[in-house]
């Protein structure tokens, strides 16, 4: 991380665009049949327990079964891969991407994790923080609590098999937790953002600044 | 001692699975061989658990490799434990073993390995001639309340890096006495039968069960690599298939948590479990959800 960051850079870049734009993968192969068109609004997953499903994408089917694939995120089909429909494709294709506006906290929280090191689930299950970790951010508040390489710092919890999760990385504080014991996260999502403690403070100011200057 | 009886439990589980051609059966059995390939017998241990861990990283740190499949038993534990640390009653009369297996298998069937343990251990009950059940993910039941409880654990070696899955089963069998709080939840297998039952033979019916569910992960496992197929297809995992068999879990209204007993986040019907083993509920307002981890109170 850089001791000088360029507000302005980023302001002005989320002011200009403030979207996202989310790529949509296969998740295996198979073949291809489009449910939505460029330009549709899409709803992503809702619910108290996230158990209401997106906007239907598209059906991928692999030896006569068919999967509907549905939106993660709500926004509007920027575009669509037209020349695949129908067409068997390969795992991990862009098929369509999503323009996803962005929020303040979602700004925030982009910029943050540009700066700060992100811890990301190894696989999509439940995490909870270990017991003696837990403990510690009970007594001291996450943002006190330093870890290094080689820490056991998650419980990964799938089909009652609980598995620890070691930290590898820079070592640093906690500064941000994306996870909520019982919540399942998927692959690759980030679970915890670390940074080194001497950074605190320049972490602090960019958030105030977006605060300030973001309507 | 528990060598022969074991012998004999492999040789009588080849004879119990006739819906299997003899050739598959075989076959699966010989996956699933390393099962108790090496069993050590403790009168004492505070947790199997534990010294299994440790058994691991002596191995590592001796640069050998730890043997897949082996079974520590003890007659009592003093520190029994399950899962956010809740006390396991362990006095001497039950079966109390962790089972270590080196993690060969690829993630979406090495989500199953609980599963496996709770269909061999609820197997065990049955062949016994009582009327076990098993509760989603792997609660072993009698008559309601918990006649077995399985921790499974993932280590990995401080130094090779390699993965081993432990299995820690306590199965109530000659015990009958539990903690007052446990009294309405506990039960054993004597209490239900009315006599009591050979612990070592139980113990060698026990790790041949867990031997031939084991093998039909990797048995699976090899198949639908040689089919080249996942588990979300509509074919159904033959361990599922089991487990279905054995459960008393589906269409029953259940209340869920991942710490259900500490905080229980909703009250739900339970439809099915999906290819994966993830168990598929209907809310009360319809919708459908599906958890692939916490655990579940029958209401």
């Amino acid at each position: 991380m850089h001791e000088e960051i360029d507000y302005d850079q980023f302001l002005n870049q989320y002011r200009s665009d403030p979207f996202e734009y989310i790529d949509v993968k296969t998740s295996h192969t198979g073949r291809l049949r489009f449910k939505a068109a460029e330009g549709d609004a899409v709803e992503g997953i809702t619910g108290e327990w996230n158990h209401i499903k997106g906007t239907l994408l598209y059906h991928l089917e692999r030896e006569r079964n068919v999967k509907p694939v549905h939106s993660m995120d709500n926004g509007v089909v920027a575009s669509v891969d037209r020349a695949l429909e129908g067409q068997f494709v390969e795992a991990g294709e862009t098929v369509m991407t999503i323009r996803h506006p962005l929020k303040k906290k979602e700004i925030i929280e982009r910029i943050l994790r540009n700066v700060l090191s992100m811890f990301v689930a190894p696989e999509r299950a439940k995490y909870f923080f270990a017991l003696d970790l837990q403990s510690r951010i009970d007594k001291h508040g996450q943002r006190s609590i330093s870890i290094k390489p080689g820490d056991e710092i998650l419980t990964m919890s799938l089909m009652k098999r609980d598995t620890p999760v070691m930290f590898q990385g820079e070592p640093g504080i906690i500064h941000s937790v994306y996870f909520s014991p019982g919540e399942t996260i998927d692959q690759g999502q980030p679970l915890i953002g670390i940074c080194a403690e001497e950074k605190l403070p320049l972490i602090q100011k960019i958030i105030a600044r977006v605060k300030l200057e973001w309507e | 001692m528990i060598a022969k009886a074991l012998l004999q439990a492999r040789q009588l589980e080849l004879s119990l699975r006739p819906s299997y051609p003899r050739e598959i059966a075989t076959a699966i059995l010989r996956y699933g061989a390393m099962v108790g390939a090496e069993c050590e017998h403790l009168p004492e241990a505070s947790r199997c658990m534990d010294l299994a861990r440790a058994e691991i990283q002596i191995c590592d740190r001796e640069d050998r490799s730890f043997p897949s499949g082996r079974v520590i038993l003890a007659d009592q534990l003093t520190g029994g434990k399950g899962r956010f640390l809740r006390h396991w009653h362990a006095p001497a009369g039950g079966v109390w073993m962790v089972l270590t297996l080196a993690n060969t298998l690829l993630p979406e069937h090495a989500a199953l390995y609980p599963l496996a343990a709770g269909v061999a251990c609820c197997e065990t009950v049955r062949h016994f001639g009582l009327n076990a059940t098993v509760k989603w993910v792997n609660d072993v039941l009698l008559g309601g309340r918990k006649v077995a409880g399985i921790l499974t654990e993932t280590v990995s070696s401080s130094r090779g890096g390699e993965e081993f899955v432990l299995i820690g089963i306590g199965l109530n069998v000659n015990n009958t006495s539990f903690a007052p709080e446990l009294r309405n939840t506990a039960a054993s297998m004597c209490e239900f039968s009315g006599h009591p039952f050979d612990l070592t033979e139980i113990a060698a019916m026990l790790i041949a069960k867990l031997s031939w569910n084991i093998g039909l992960l990797h048995y699976t496992e090899a198949e639908h690599l040689a089919a080249d197929r996942g588990l979300d297809d509509d074919r159904p995992h033959p361990l599922i298939a089991s487990w279905r068999l054995l459960t008393d879990t589906i269409g029953r209204r259940v209340r869920f948590g991942f710490n259900v007993v500490e905080s229980a986040q909703y009250t739900a019907t339970v439809v099915d479990v999906d290819p994966c083993g993830h168990l598929v509920m209907r809310l009360e307002n319809g919708d459908l959800v599906t958890e692939s981890g916490g655990e579940i109170m029958y209401l």
